[in-house]
Protein backbone atom coordinates (compact mmCIF):
# COMPACT_ATOMS: atom_id res chain seq x y z
CA UNK A 1 0.00 0.00 0.00
CA UNK A 2 1.46 3.34 -0.93
CA UNK A 3 1.29 6.23 1.45
CA UNK A 4 0.12 9.45 -0.24
CA UNK A 5 2.65 11.26 1.91
CA UNK A 6 5.42 9.47 0.00
CA UNK A 7 4.74 11.96 -2.81
CA UNK A 8 6.43 14.56 -0.63
CA UNK A 9 9.82 12.89 -1.01
CA UNK A 10 12.33 15.51 -2.06
CA UNK A 11 15.80 14.42 -3.20
CA UNK A 12 18.60 16.93 -2.75
CA UNK A 13 18.79 19.19 -5.80
CA UNK A 14 21.82 21.49 -5.87
CA UNK A 15 21.01 25.20 -6.05
CA UNK A 16 23.70 27.82 -6.55
CA UNK A 17 23.35 30.50 -3.88
CA UNK A 18 23.95 34.18 -4.44
CA UNK A 19 27.65 34.48 -5.40
CA UNK A 20 28.17 37.30 -2.91
CA UNK A 21 26.84 35.08 -0.13
CA UNK A 22 29.04 32.19 -1.30
CA UNK A 23 32.13 34.41 -1.20
CA UNK A 24 31.30 35.82 2.24
CA UNK A 25 30.78 32.36 3.67
CA UNK A 26 34.01 31.09 2.13
CA UNK A 27 35.91 33.93 3.84
CA UNK A 28 34.25 33.18 7.21
CA UNK A 29 35.01 29.51 6.77
CA UNK A 30 38.68 30.21 5.97
CA UNK A 31 38.89 32.34 9.13
CA UNK A 32 37.37 29.57 11.21
CA UNK A 33 39.69 26.95 9.74
CA UNK A 34 42.80 29.06 10.34
CA UNK A 35 41.79 30.19 13.81
CA UNK A 36 43.11 28.21 16.75
CA UNK A 37 41.24 24.98 17.33
CA UNK A 38 39.10 26.22 20.14
CA UNK A 39 35.53 25.69 19.09
CA UNK A 40 33.53 23.25 21.16
CA UNK A 41 35.76 22.19 24.01
CA UNK A 42 35.40 18.54 24.68
CA UNK A 43 35.39 17.43 28.28
CA UNK A 44 38.82 15.90 27.99
CA UNK A 45 40.42 19.20 27.02
CA UNK A 46 42.19 21.28 29.60
CA UNK A 47 40.38 24.59 29.83
CA UNK A 48 42.29 27.80 29.64
CA UNK A 49 42.94 29.50 32.94
CA UNK A 50 43.13 33.26 33.40
CA UNK A 51 46.69 33.54 32.14
CA UNK A 52 48.21 31.48 29.35
CA UNK A 53 51.80 31.94 28.13
CA UNK A 54 52.14 32.09 24.34
CA UNK A 55 55.69 31.13 23.41
CA UNK A 56 57.44 32.11 20.20
CA UNK A 57 60.00 29.53 19.09
CA UNK A 58 62.18 29.13 16.03
CA UNK A 59 61.44 25.43 15.62
CA UNK A 60 58.04 24.40 16.96
CA UNK A 61 58.45 20.71 16.19
CA UNK A 62 61.70 20.54 18.18
CA UNK A 63 60.18 22.62 20.98
CA UNK A 64 57.11 20.37 21.25
CA UNK A 65 59.38 17.34 21.42
CA UNK A 66 61.56 18.99 24.07
CA UNK A 67 58.64 20.03 26.27
CA UNK A 68 56.90 16.67 26.02
CA UNK A 69 60.07 14.69 26.72
CA UNK A 70 61.45 16.88 29.47
CA UNK A 71 58.37 18.14 31.29
CA UNK A 72 55.91 15.45 30.33
CA UNK A 73 53.73 18.02 28.55
CA UNK A 74 50.89 16.56 26.51
CA UNK A 75 49.79 17.90 23.17
CA UNK A 76 46.27 19.28 23.05
CA UNK A 77 44.75 19.08 19.59
CA UNK A 78 46.80 18.94 16.44
CA UNK A 79 49.25 21.75 15.71
CA UNK A 80 48.00 24.03 12.97
CA UNK A 81 50.34 24.25 10.02
CA UNK A 82 49.90 27.28 7.79
CA UNK A 83 50.36 27.34 4.02
CA UNK A 84 54.10 28.07 4.06
CA UNK A 85 54.77 25.16 6.44
CA UNK A 86 55.22 27.19 9.60
CA UNK A 87 53.52 25.92 12.74
CA UNK A 88 50.96 28.64 13.31
CA UNK A 89 49.57 27.35 16.59
CA UNK A 90 50.10 24.47 18.97
CA UNK A 91 48.98 23.77 22.51
CA UNK A 92 50.67 21.77 25.22
CA UNK A 93 49.26 20.88 28.61
CA UNK A 94 51.75 21.10 31.46
CA UNK A 95 50.03 19.47 34.43
CA UNK A 96 46.85 21.54 34.70
CA UNK A 97 48.00 24.50 32.60
CA UNK A 98 47.86 25.13 28.88
CA UNK A 99 50.82 26.71 27.11
CA UNK A 100 50.43 27.89 23.52
CA UNK A 101 53.26 28.25 21.10
CA UNK A 102 53.94 28.99 17.49
CA UNK A 103 56.87 29.67 15.21
CA UNK A 104 58.00 33.20 14.52
CA UNK A 105 55.68 35.59 12.69
CA UNK A 106 57.81 38.73 12.28
CA UNK A 107 54.94 40.38 10.38
CA UNK A 108 53.02 40.65 13.67
CA UNK A 109 56.05 41.05 15.94
CA UNK A 110 55.85 37.49 17.28
CA UNK A 111 59.56 36.68 17.72
CA UNK A 112 61.52 34.08 19.64
CA UNK A 113 63.56 35.59 22.49
CA UNK A 114 67.13 36.58 21.63
CA UNK A 115 69.43 38.09 24.26
CA UNK A 116 66.59 38.17 26.78
CA UNK A 117 64.98 35.21 28.45
CA UNK A 118 61.40 35.16 29.67
CA UNK A 119 60.95 33.00 32.77
CA UNK A 120 58.29 30.50 33.73
CA UNK A 121 58.00 28.70 37.05
CA UNK A 122 56.92 25.08 36.81
CA UNK A 123 56.24 22.51 39.52
CA UNK A 124 57.15 18.89 38.82
CA UNK A 125 57.02 15.69 40.83
CA UNK A 126 60.39 14.50 39.58
CA UNK A 127 62.62 17.56 39.91
CA UNK A 128 65.98 15.87 39.41
CA UNK A 129 64.76 13.85 36.44
CA UNK A 130 63.30 16.91 34.71
CA UNK A 131 66.47 18.97 35.12
CA UNK A 132 68.65 16.04 34.01
CA UNK A 133 66.54 15.40 30.90
CA UNK A 134 66.51 19.11 30.06
CA UNK A 135 70.31 19.30 30.12
CA UNK A 136 70.63 16.05 28.15
CA UNK A 137 68.44 17.58 25.47
CA UNK A 138 70.47 20.75 25.12
CA UNK A 139 69.24 23.09 27.85
CA UNK A 140 71.78 25.20 29.69
CA UNK A 141 71.89 24.65 33.46
CA UNK A 142 71.64 28.12 34.97
CA UNK A 143 71.18 27.01 38.58
CA UNK A 144 71.68 23.41 39.72
CA UNK A 145 69.04 21.76 41.87
CA UNK A 146 69.39 22.98 45.44
CA UNK A 147 67.36 23.65 48.55
CA UNK A 148 66.25 27.21 49.05
CA UNK A 149 63.96 28.96 51.50
CA UNK A 150 61.26 28.53 48.84
CA UNK A 151 61.80 24.76 48.52
CA UNK A 152 63.98 22.64 46.24
CA UNK A 153 64.46 23.82 42.69
CA UNK A 154 66.77 24.48 39.77
CA UNK A 155 66.80 26.69 36.68
CA UNK A 156 67.41 25.76 33.06
CA UNK A 157 67.50 27.76 29.83
CA UNK A 158 65.91 25.69 27.09
CA UNK A 159 67.32 25.57 23.53
CA UNK A 160 64.60 28.01 22.40
CA UNK A 161 65.57 30.84 24.75
CA UNK A 162 62.95 30.30 27.44
CA UNK A 163 64.01 30.04 31.09
CA UNK A 164 62.32 27.56 33.40
CA UNK A 165 62.40 27.83 37.19
CA UNK A 166 61.79 24.18 38.01
CA UNK A 167 60.38 23.60 41.47
CA UNK A 168 59.62 20.40 43.30
CA UNK A 169 55.88 19.91 43.66
CA UNK A 170 54.57 19.28 47.14
CA UNK A 171 53.62 15.62 47.54
CA UNK A 172 50.09 14.87 46.39
CA UNK A 173 47.81 14.83 49.40
CA UNK A 174 46.49 11.34 49.94
CA UNK A 175 42.81 11.44 49.15
CA UNK A 176 40.69 9.62 51.69
CA UNK A 177 41.94 7.27 54.37
CA UNK A 178 44.88 4.99 53.62
CA UNK A 179 43.85 1.61 52.21
CA UNK A 180 43.24 -1.13 54.76
CA UNK A 181 44.60 -4.66 54.65
CA UNK A 182 43.58 -6.32 51.39
CA UNK A 183 42.55 -3.13 49.61
CA UNK A 184 44.05 -1.77 46.42
CA UNK A 185 46.73 0.79 47.16
CA UNK A 186 48.11 1.66 43.74
CA UNK A 187 47.50 0.76 40.09
CA UNK A 188 50.31 0.52 37.57
CA UNK A 189 49.46 0.35 33.91
CA UNK A 190 52.32 -1.56 32.29
CA UNK A 191 52.81 -1.06 28.56
CA UNK A 192 55.52 -1.76 26.01
CA UNK A 193 55.68 1.89 24.88
CA UNK A 194 54.93 4.68 27.36
CA UNK A 195 54.81 7.44 24.73
CA UNK A 196 52.26 5.59 22.63
CA UNK A 197 50.11 4.93 25.71
CA UNK A 198 50.36 8.58 26.79
CA UNK A 199 49.11 9.90 23.51
CA UNK A 200 46.44 7.22 23.15
CA UNK A 201 44.94 7.45 26.64
CA UNK A 202 45.58 11.17 26.84
CA UNK A 203 43.36 11.56 23.78
CA UNK A 204 40.72 8.97 24.62
CA UNK A 205 40.37 9.46 28.39
CA UNK A 206 41.95 12.86 28.95
CA UNK A 207 44.56 11.49 31.33
CA UNK A 208 47.50 13.73 32.06
CA UNK A 209 50.95 12.50 32.91
CA UNK A 210 53.72 13.85 35.07
CA UNK A 211 57.15 12.25 35.18
CA UNK A 212 57.36 9.58 37.85
CA UNK A 213 60.16 8.24 39.96
CA UNK A 214 61.41 5.49 37.63
CA UNK A 215 62.70 5.42 34.06
CA UNK A 216 59.69 5.47 31.68
CA UNK A 217 57.40 5.84 34.67
CA UNK A 218 54.64 8.47 34.71
CA UNK A 219 52.05 9.43 37.26
CA UNK A 220 48.54 9.33 35.80
CA UNK A 221 46.20 12.17 36.72
CA UNK A 222 42.57 11.70 35.84
CA UNK A 223 42.17 7.93 36.32
CA UNK A 224 40.20 8.54 39.52
CA UNK A 225 42.63 6.51 41.59
CA UNK A 226 46.30 6.47 42.48
CA UNK A 227 47.78 5.21 39.26
CA UNK A 228 50.93 5.21 37.19
CA UNK A 229 52.04 4.30 33.69
CA UNK A 230 55.19 2.26 33.21
CA UNK A 231 56.70 1.75 29.77
CA UNK A 232 59.11 -0.91 28.58
CA UNK A 233 57.37 -3.69 30.48
CA UNK A 234 56.90 -7.27 29.40
CA UNK A 235 53.87 -8.08 31.52
CA UNK A 236 51.31 -5.85 29.82
CA UNK A 237 48.16 -4.58 31.51
CA UNK A 238 47.24 -3.30 34.94
CA UNK A 239 49.47 -4.51 37.74
CA UNK A 240 48.09 -3.91 41.18
CA UNK A 241 49.53 -3.11 44.57
CA UNK A 242 47.62 -4.38 47.59
CA UNK A 243 47.93 -2.97 51.07
CA UNK A 244 48.81 -5.39 53.86
CA UNK A 245 49.07 -4.93 57.63
CA UNK A 246 52.26 -6.93 58.03
CA UNK A 247 54.43 -7.33 54.95
CA UNK A 248 56.68 -10.08 56.34
CA UNK A 249 53.72 -12.22 57.36
CA UNK A 250 52.05 -11.68 53.98
CA UNK A 251 55.22 -12.62 52.07
CA UNK A 252 55.53 -15.82 54.09
CA UNK A 253 51.94 -16.67 53.16
CA UNK A 254 52.65 -15.92 49.47
CA UNK A 255 55.58 -18.32 49.42
CA UNK A 256 53.74 -20.94 51.49
CA UNK A 257 50.88 -20.89 48.92
CA UNK A 258 53.18 -21.48 45.95
CA UNK A 259 53.77 -17.87 44.93
CA UNK A 260 57.06 -16.01 44.75
CA UNK A 261 58.14 -13.01 46.81
CA UNK A 262 60.82 -10.54 45.79
CA UNK A 263 63.04 -8.58 48.19
CA UNK A 264 61.47 -5.98 50.45
CA UNK A 265 62.17 -2.45 49.22
CA UNK A 266 61.95 0.64 51.37
CA UNK A 267 60.20 3.54 49.59
CA UNK A 268 59.21 6.88 51.05
CA UNK A 269 55.59 5.70 51.09
CA UNK A 270 56.37 2.44 52.94
CA UNK A 271 57.70 -1.08 52.40
CA UNK A 272 56.93 -2.95 49.19
CA UNK A 273 57.73 -6.29 47.60
CA UNK A 274 57.09 -7.56 44.09
CA UNK A 275 55.36 -10.95 44.07
CA UNK A 276 53.69 -13.44 41.80
CA UNK A 277 50.79 -15.65 42.79
CA UNK A 278 50.70 -19.43 42.35
CA UNK A 279 49.43 -18.94 38.76
CA UNK A 280 52.27 -16.61 37.82
CA UNK A 281 50.34 -13.32 37.96
CA UNK A 282 52.47 -10.45 39.18
CA UNK A 283 51.47 -7.96 41.90
CA UNK A 284 52.97 -5.87 44.62
CA UNK A 285 52.37 -5.89 48.34
CA UNK A 286 52.67 -2.71 50.32
CA UNK A 287 52.86 -1.95 54.00
CA UNK A 288 52.37 1.74 54.72
CA UNK B 1 52.28 16.49 12.72
CA UNK B 2 49.41 16.82 10.25
CA UNK B 3 47.85 19.86 8.69
CA UNK B 4 44.53 20.84 10.22
CA UNK B 5 41.90 18.41 8.86
CA UNK B 6 39.51 21.34 8.51
CA UNK B 7 41.44 22.41 5.39
CA UNK B 8 39.56 19.62 3.62
CA UNK B 9 36.42 21.67 4.11
CA UNK B 10 37.79 24.53 2.03
CA UNK B 11 38.63 22.05 -0.71
CA UNK B 12 35.10 20.65 -0.98
CA UNK B 13 33.41 24.00 -0.39
CA UNK B 14 32.64 24.88 -4.02
CA UNK B 15 31.20 21.45 -4.79
CA UNK B 16 29.28 21.03 -1.54
CA UNK B 17 27.82 24.53 -1.18
CA UNK B 18 25.04 24.15 -3.84
CA UNK B 19 24.08 20.78 -2.33
CA UNK B 20 23.77 22.07 1.20
CA UNK B 21 22.09 25.30 0.11
CA UNK B 22 19.74 23.41 -2.25
CA UNK B 23 18.75 21.00 0.52
CA UNK B 24 18.01 23.80 2.97
CA UNK B 25 16.29 26.17 0.51
CA UNK B 26 13.83 23.48 -0.62
CA UNK B 27 12.91 22.75 2.99
CA UNK B 28 12.82 26.07 4.74
CA UNK B 29 11.49 27.90 1.71
CA UNK B 30 13.10 31.30 2.02
CA UNK B 31 16.47 32.52 0.98
CA UNK B 32 17.42 34.41 4.15
CA UNK B 33 16.89 31.39 6.38
CA UNK B 34 18.56 29.06 3.89
CA UNK B 35 21.66 31.29 3.82
CA UNK B 36 21.75 31.55 7.60
CA UNK B 37 21.46 27.80 8.08
CA UNK B 38 24.00 27.13 5.32
CA UNK B 39 26.49 29.34 7.17
CA UNK B 40 25.76 27.59 10.45
CA UNK B 41 26.26 24.22 8.77
CA UNK B 42 29.69 24.98 7.32
CA UNK B 43 30.97 26.70 10.46
CA UNK B 44 29.84 23.78 12.62
CA UNK B 45 31.60 21.44 10.20
CA UNK B 46 34.99 23.01 11.06
CA UNK B 47 34.94 21.47 14.52
CA UNK B 48 33.29 18.35 13.12
CA UNK B 49 36.27 17.80 10.79
CA UNK B 50 38.70 18.18 13.66
CA UNK B 51 36.73 15.58 15.56
CA UNK B 52 37.23 13.19 12.67
CA UNK B 53 34.08 13.79 10.62
CA UNK B 54 34.24 12.35 7.08
CA UNK B 55 34.12 15.45 4.91
CA UNK B 56 31.56 14.71 2.17
CA UNK B 57 28.38 16.33 0.85
CA UNK B 58 26.26 13.64 2.57
CA UNK B 59 27.96 14.35 5.91
CA UNK B 60 27.40 18.09 5.46
CA UNK B 61 23.72 17.51 4.66
CA UNK B 62 23.47 15.54 7.90
CA UNK B 63 24.76 18.62 9.74
CA UNK B 64 22.38 20.81 7.73
CA UNK B 65 19.47 18.59 8.83
CA UNK B 66 20.45 19.14 12.48
CA UNK B 67 20.57 22.88 11.91
CA UNK B 68 17.15 22.77 10.26
CA UNK B 69 15.67 20.87 13.20
CA UNK B 70 17.23 23.37 15.63
CA UNK B 71 15.78 26.23 13.58
CA UNK B 72 12.26 24.81 13.71
CA UNK B 73 12.62 24.09 17.42
CA UNK B 74 13.44 27.75 18.04
CA UNK B 75 10.45 28.80 15.97
CA UNK B 76 8.22 26.31 17.74
CA UNK B 77 9.23 27.76 21.12
CA UNK B 78 8.50 31.26 19.86
CA UNK B 79 5.05 30.43 18.56
CA UNK B 80 3.88 27.86 21.08
CA UNK B 81 2.54 30.49 23.47
CA UNK B 82 0.14 31.71 20.79
CA UNK B 83 -1.43 28.29 20.40
CA UNK B 84 -1.79 27.20 23.99
CA UNK B 85 -5.56 27.20 24.04
CA UNK B 86 -5.82 25.38 20.74
CA UNK B 87 -6.27 21.63 21.08
CA UNK B 88 -5.87 19.67 17.90
CA UNK B 89 -8.13 16.75 17.22
CA UNK B 90 -6.29 13.52 16.63
CA UNK B 91 -7.51 11.86 13.47
CA UNK B 92 -5.48 9.75 11.12
CA UNK B 93 -7.86 7.73 8.95
CA UNK B 94 -6.76 6.35 5.62
CA UNK B 95 -6.38 9.04 3.03
CA UNK B 96 -5.82 8.15 -0.61
CA UNK B 97 -5.87 11.52 -2.25
CA UNK B 98 -3.03 12.09 -4.66
CA UNK B 99 -0.73 14.70 -3.19
CA UNK B 100 0.36 17.47 -5.51
CA UNK B 101 3.95 18.30 -4.64
CA UNK B 102 3.73 22.00 -5.42
CA UNK B 103 0.60 22.58 -3.39
CA UNK B 104 2.10 20.40 -0.66
CA UNK B 105 5.06 22.79 -0.27
CA UNK B 106 2.71 25.70 0.33
CA UNK B 107 0.71 23.68 2.82
CA UNK B 108 3.86 22.60 4.66
CA UNK B 109 5.03 26.19 4.92
CA UNK B 110 1.78 27.12 6.64
CA UNK B 111 2.00 24.39 9.31
CA UNK B 112 3.38 24.92 12.80
CA UNK B 113 7.19 24.47 13.02
CA UNK B 114 6.99 21.17 14.92
CA UNK B 115 4.59 19.62 12.38
CA UNK B 116 6.60 20.94 9.48
CA UNK B 117 9.80 19.57 11.01
CA UNK B 118 8.36 16.10 11.64
CA UNK B 119 6.87 15.79 8.15
CA UNK B 120 10.05 17.07 6.50
CA UNK B 121 12.27 14.54 8.24
CA UNK B 122 9.84 11.65 7.70
CA UNK B 123 8.64 12.32 4.16
CA UNK B 124 10.80 14.88 2.34
CA UNK B 125 14.04 13.35 3.65
CA UNK B 126 12.52 9.85 3.85
CA UNK B 127 13.97 9.01 7.28
CA UNK B 128 12.52 6.04 9.17
CA UNK B 129 10.52 6.92 12.30
CA UNK B 130 13.23 5.90 14.83
CA UNK B 131 15.66 8.20 12.99
CA UNK B 132 13.14 11.04 13.10
CA UNK B 133 12.72 10.39 16.83
CA UNK B 134 16.46 10.65 17.35
CA UNK B 135 16.61 14.00 15.55
CA UNK B 136 13.72 15.36 17.58
CA UNK B 137 15.00 13.99 20.89
CA UNK B 138 11.66 12.21 21.46
CA UNK B 139 10.69 8.60 21.99
CA UNK B 140 9.50 6.61 18.98
CA UNK B 141 6.02 6.49 20.48
CA UNK B 142 5.88 10.26 21.00
CA UNK B 143 7.22 10.75 17.48
CA UNK B 144 4.54 8.52 16.01
CA UNK B 145 1.79 10.53 17.67
CA UNK B 146 3.43 13.80 16.63
CA UNK B 147 3.53 12.49 13.05
CA UNK B 148 -0.12 11.48 13.28
CA UNK B 149 -1.11 14.97 14.43
CA UNK B 150 1.14 16.52 11.77
CA UNK B 151 -0.47 14.40 9.01
CA UNK B 152 -3.91 15.37 10.24
CA UNK B 153 -3.00 19.05 10.25
CA UNK B 154 -1.49 18.70 6.80
CA UNK B 155 -4.62 17.06 5.44
CA UNK B 156 -6.90 19.69 6.90
CA UNK B 157 -4.81 22.44 5.35
CA UNK B 158 -4.37 20.56 2.08
CA UNK B 159 -8.07 19.99 1.58
CA UNK B 160 -8.82 23.55 2.56
CA UNK B 161 -10.45 22.77 5.89
CA UNK B 162 -9.82 24.68 9.12
CA UNK B 163 -6.53 23.90 10.84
Amino acid sequence: MTDPFDALHLPVRPVDPDPAFAARLRARLADAVLAPDRGDMTSTETKLSTLTPYLAVTDARAAIEFYTEVFGAVRQGEPIVVDDGRVGHAELVFGGSVVMLSEEFPEVGHLAPVGTHPSYRIEVADLDGVVRRAVERGAELLRPVADSPHGRGGTVLDPFGHRWLVAEAAPQPQSGPAPRHGELGYHTFQVPDAEAAKSFYGAVLGWRFTPGRVQEGWRIDGAGTMAGLWGGQEQVGWKLMYAVRDLDAALAEVVGRGGTAGPVEREDYGLTAECTDDQGIGFWLWQA
Amino acid sequence: MHPDPAFALLEVYDAALPQVYGYLLARCGDRAHAEELTSETFLAAVQGCRDGGPVSPAWLIGIARHKLVDHWRRKERETRGLRLAYQEERVDDPWDEEVDALHAREVLAALTPDHRCALTLRYLDGLPVPEVARHLGRTVHATESLLARARAAFRRAYTGGPR
